[in-house]
């Protein structure tokens, strides 16, 4: 595990022998720093000892005196795939988890040489030097600290790898007189002084690497900092339309794949919920009012209208876009979660009514059941009628040849054409069941079941929206836990919602 | 549920409803018959008929919820008819549906359309109509 991160996990060096390779980092040794994506993450506490980074950087002109223990590490490490182990330069410094620290890191740096600089610092501080261990490391914190973070650790970066450029090339001179000679010797040699060739190319590789990595982080960090402006926009484009009114779980993705017929249906859909919210509060006002039967019988009339204006909208929609009703992508997704064939179930909606609507004479209950029996025959016969439409439209697309493909295909979409008839017919039987409903009702019967189908699909509309915008955590550690926390504060918050209905 | 295919010699006998008229013995496979007297008379001659097309699924669902009051109707696949067609477009003559099935006739008398049944079905008014054929019995 030490062997895998160049740099920063322990080798066992000979102690004092503190290299300023810049793929070395000695001190992760005895803190165990050996879990790669994570050791420059210093939230898991690890102190280092500055001290003894300060020695390490006045022996910055010691070269690697054991490439013996060195080669193992090397042959594990130069892979180019495993970037997470290559490491730039020398590292600037370890500033520890407290990010508004990392300010004063930062002034550290500013005085010349990154290298020279840390020497001064006496406070155990730690600090990413990779760029990925400090993306690996930026994922954890949240997009905020990110982006409070990356522009401080960008530029200790980037002094750090200018400190380390401005190393390297001292390194190199001692080593370039004698190439020709250390390449004989190989891996055997043991003067502290000169790197041989073997060594020479892994340390280009490194800096490769590293500078690699450094790009990476780059372009990483851009996409993320496009991606949250992008965020942002969607975020207020989002509330403009809630603003005016848009239900956003109709409408689907705008510039999504949506068709024009559901387009329109869609925007027919809305102005319709607009009215139905007019007709809602006339008809509440017209109760307190205690209208006569007669003026309230008007106010109903116009209520039925507007029902049976949606039933002509589904149909029309039902035409040129089926699956969009059928699917149920022009209602919330609370809504969507109990559709039945592109809409409400009847038997459904008695059963709801019955509840809502005492007192009723024994006439009335009686009425009520058998057409919620009836209701439910009928329902029964459609869906049995659309799964058979499911079988043989499996049949078809499954069976055939690949010759038989076309074909097969122009059945299949002849078949699909029925869908439209399920639809239509499911329609119907809403119309129909709500017409007789509203002839077993007198008119104040009437009126207040309009009032309560409106505020029950309110309701479940609004329990979209909420679900919706339940507080979620971003993935930290313990995310479950705070899941369960965050439920209950959303249950909690939703019951007091509702309390004011 | 009875299916009629071309049989030369169907036996009308256990069927309780409207007896058969002798011109009617012969079932479908009777020739020069206007088709839409054809319609009425095969329509008489159940409490509850069906005309279908095997591959039809509005004619399944309507099948099924006869099926589920516990009627039992006489079914004509006109698809499996070789003068199935004929009837077909005798249906749309009638009724002006496309597709011209499922049509219901409940004691000779046309309901219509599986929106029309299930009109009358809601309406409660299709439940006495069976009764009054004989299909139903409480």
């Amino acid at each position: 595990m030490a062997s895998q991160r160049v740099g920063e996990a322990g080798f066992s060096n000979s102690g004092p022998s503190h290299h300023h390779h810049h793929n070395t980092m000695p001190y992760a040794v005895f803190r165990g720093l050996n879990p790669p994506s994570t050791s420059f993450i210093n939230q898991e506490g690890s102190a280092f000892d500055f001290g003894e980074l300060e020695e390490a950087i006045v022996l910055q002109g010691v070269k690697i005196n054991n490439d013996e223990a060195k080669t193992p590490l090397y042959a594990a490490t130069v892979r180019p795939a495993a970037t997470l182990e290559m490491f730039p330069s020398w590292p600037t410094r370890l500033i520890q988890t407290p990010r508004g620290s990392s300010k004063s890191g930062e002034e550290s740096t500013d005085s010349g040489s990154a290298v020279n600089t840390l020497s001064s610092r006496a406070e155990a501080r730690l600090e990413p030097e990779s760029p990925i261990s400090k993306k690996s490391s930026l994922e954890p914190q949240g997009l905020e600290q990110k982006h409070l973070q990356l522009p401080n650790q960008q530029q200790q970066l980037e002094m750090a790898n200018d400190g380390s450029r401005v190393e390297m090339p001292q390194d190199h001179q001692p080593a370039g007189g004698k190439p020709t000679t250390e390449k004989r010797r190989g891996p055997g040699s043991t003067s502290e002084k000169v790197l041989d060739a073997k060594t020479l190319r892994r340390l280009a590789q490194n800096r490769e690497a590293a500078r690699k990595s450094r790009l990476r982080k780059k372009a990483y960090v851009q996409q993320l900092e496009t991606s949250r402006i992008r965020l942002t926009q969607l975020e207020q484009d989002l509330q403009r339309a809630r603003a005016q009114g848009f239900f956003l779980g109709g409408g689907g993705a705008p510039g999504g794949n949506i068709s024009s017929g559901a387009a329109i249906f869609d925007m027919e859909y809305a102005r319709w919920l607009d009215d139905d919210h007019r007709h809602m509060s006339e008809l509440r006002t017209a109760l307190q009012a205690h209208l006569s039967d007669g003026d309230l019988r008007v106010i109903v009339d116009g209520y039925i209208a507007h029902y049976d204006e949606i039933f002509r909208l589904k149909g029309v929609a039902a035409k040129s876009d089926v699956f969009h009703l059928i699917t149920g992508m022009w209602t919330t997704p609370a809504e969507r979660c109990f559709l039945w064939m592109g809409g409400f179930r009847p038997s459904e909606l008695i059963k709801m009514l019955i509840t809502q609507l005492d007192p009723l004479t024994e006439q009335q209950v009686v009425g009520i059941y058998g057409l919620q029996h009836s209701s439910q025959q009928a329902e029964e016969a459609l869906s049995q009628g659309l799964e058979q439409l499911q079988q043989s439209l499996i049949e078809t697309i499954a069976g055939g040849t690949v010759n038989d493909g076309m074909h097969h295909m122009a059945v299949a979409l002849g078949k699909l054409t029925n869908l439209e008839g399920f639809v239509r017919q499911a329609d119907n039987l809403r119309q129909q069941t709500l017409h007789h409903l509203l002839r077993i009702l007198t008119v104040r019967q009437v009126a207040r079941c309009f009032l309560v189908i409106g505020e029950y699909y309110g309701r479940l509309r609004a329990l979209s929206s909420l679900w919706a915008s339940r507080p979620r955590e971003t993935m930290i550690g313990d995310e479950n836990s705070c899941q369960t926390t965050t439920d209950l504060q959303m249950v909690q918050s939703s019951q007091n919602q509702f309390a004011n209905f | 549920m009875h299916y009629h295919q071309e049989a030369a010699a169907e036996s009308w006998g256990y069927y309780a409803a409207a007896p058969p008229a002798a011109g009617v013995r012969h079932g479908i496979s009777m020739g020069g018959a206007d088709p839409l007297e054809r319609v009425v008379r095969l329509a008489s001659g159940s409490a509850v008929v069906i005309f279908s097309m095997s591959t039809c699924c509005m004619c399944h669902a309507v099948k099924r919820l006869f099926c589920g009051m516990g009627v039992n109707p006489t079914v004509y696949e006109l698809d499996q008819d070789p003068r199935g067609k004929e009837i077909e477009r005798a249906l749309i003559r009638l009724l002006g549906n496309s597709p011209p099935v499922p049509v219901v006739f409940i004691g000779g008398k046309l309901v219509g359309a599986m929106d029309r049944v299930m009109a009358s079905h809601i309406n409660g008014t299709l439940v006495p109509l069976l009764k009054e054929a004989g299909a139903l019995w409480l």
